[in-house]
């Protein structure tokens, strides 16, 4: 695996991650089926519609820093689940669950987020 | 703790989030399952185990003490929560939000917040001094009492309120009150009226355009009823699209232009507030089928009671379906809000690249 160490691939309970999502956009260009999870530095985070998008720095195999984008819901339903703007800052150490990007780009739909001091939020 | 270990973990937990995503937004088709994915492993119980607790992370009243007649703030954080109530008095209450409280003695509050993991409570007093502490009433909580449909200076029924996205969003619709088929026949010769979408087609919604009526009322944001004597005003959250209806029973402008919401005007019929509509352009879907500017669209909203509106559409275009169908679906009132947010698109995505290249 490209980010073996780094990801790590699921492998159960994959049907029931088919149900249809509630993004603003299909999610077919996501691997859902197969979560997995990253962990990186925060970069930037994007607190807008349509979307929220978080960019975190995660280090490859190489111990090289890759840039992946992370895409979360879009505001109201991220206010749902109790976050604000001040959430995660910029250089919080994170992981993000979820389905990354068929094509191999370093992107992913992130449905939980685990934060710096433990707490587990959905994203 | 082993690799694998943390793999089925990480793949339990995520599983168990999106099951409890509510399907609610367009007609995305489920994806086939995995080449070789296992059969679904954990049970529902063990997903729900595996979901994110809810938690309080504050609550506190600024200031905790007051002289009679004085307020004091109630201050609230949580994290994934179900359901939050603040009793007594308050009821349900939003994820992070403030109160301003002004008891005439002095009253414990009681804030709980429900998610998979069961109910965490936290309680703050505020003291009025001088004042014995209030003894919690017998008549139930501010959550429960059942409450009458409020009405307006004229009789109707008030629709104002913020209203969720709720229920209806999954499966088949029930039969609309008028005992109209549910799902669409096409005309013979409008087959090409179906939506049939590329692998790499992200849906209706992806443009950021507005989805028209009904389909605005079927994506997973809040929407705001203002009323007024003589008009009633649909702001959507999705878009902060907005339609200001008159309610005094004058006819549509003769032609009017096309446009993506469409020219409405309503009228009473009795509790029933019925909004029919004409002038869309041709640009949006219902259900999956595409139409024309001779889309007609009657709406009828009510408030069936106190928490829950009806709402039932009736959708005709002569050039595409053979006849009239229908809609229905209950959005639930949200008292914990006054007002839908602000909502720009100004973060959308192509996300072309993101697709299997395959």
């Amino acid at each position: 695996m490209r980010l073996k160490g780094f990801v790590y691939a699921a492998c159960v309970g994959m049907v029931l991650m088919t149900v249809p999502t509630l993004a603003h956009h299909s999610t077919a260009m996501y691997n859902m089926a197969n979560p997995v999870t990253v962990t990186g530095a925060v970069k930037r985070f994007e607190w807008t519609n349509p979307h929220a998008f978080i960019y975190l720095d995660v280090k490859n195999e190489k111990g090289e820093a890759v840039e992946w984008e992370i895409e979360m819901m879009s505001l109201n339903h991220l206010r749902s689940y109790g976050w604000m703007r001040s959430t995660v800052k910029a250089g919080d150490t994170i992981s993000c669950t979820g389905g990354a990007a068929k094509s191999g780009k370093p992107a992913m739909l992130s449905s939980l987020i685990d934060l710096p001091d433990g707490r587990k939020i959905k994203s | 703790m082993t690799h694998h270990v943390r793999t089925i973990r990480a793949a339990a937990l995520a599983a168990a989030l999106l099951s409890f995503i509510p399907p609610a937004f367009g007609q995305t088709p489920a994806a086939p399952p995995a080449q070789g994915a296992p059969p679904p492993g954990p049970s529902g119980a063990i997903q729900r185990r595996a979901a994110p607790p809810a938690r309080i992370l504050d609550f506190k009243a600024e200031p905790s003490s007051i002289r009679p007649g004085e307020s004091a703030t109630l201050i609230w954080a949580t994290e994934n929560p179900n359901a939050i109530t603040i009793e007594p008095d308050l009821g349900r209450a939003a994820p992070r939000g403030s109160r301003r409280v002004t008891p005439a003695a002095t009253t414990t509050y009681t804030l709980s917040v429900t998610g998979p993991n069961g109910t965490e409570t936290r309680s703050v007093t505020v003291t009025v001094v001088g004042t014995s502490p209030a003894v919690a009433k017998a008549a139930g909580s501010a959550a429960s009492v059942k409450k009458d449909i409020p009405r307006t200076a004229d009789g109707k029924p008030d629709l104002s309120g913020v209203y969720g996205y709720g229920a209806g969003g999954r499966g088949a619709p029930p039969p609309g009150a008028s005992g109209l088929p549910t799902t669409p026949t096409l005309k013979p010769g409008a087959e090409n009226y179906k939506v049939v979408r590329a692998a790499d087609d992200t849906g209706q919604y992806a443009g950021c355009l507005p989805p028209g009526i009904p389909q605005t009322f079927f994506v997973p944001y809040y929407m705001q009823i203002v009323q007024a004597p003589t008009h009633v005003v649909i702001a959507h959250e999705y878009l902060n699209l907005f339609r200001i209806i008159p309610t005094d029973g004058r006819p549509h402008p003769l032609d009017p232009d096309p446009s993506w919401m469409g020219n409405p005007v309503a009228r009473w019929e009795g509790d029933t507030l019925v909004v029919d509509s004409i002038g869309f352009n041709d640009k949006t879907e219902i259900s999956g089928y595409r139409h024309t500017e001779a889309l007609h669209v009657v709406e009828r909203f009510q408030r069936i009671d106190y928490g829950t509106l009806q709402y039932d559409v009736t959708i005709e275009d002569p050039n595409v379906f053979a006849g009239p169908w229908a809609i229905r679906r209950t959005f639930p009132l949200l008292p914990e809000y006054d007002r839908i947010e602000e909502f720009v698109c100004e973060n959308n995505r192509e996300y072309k690249d993101l697709f299997d290249k395959k």
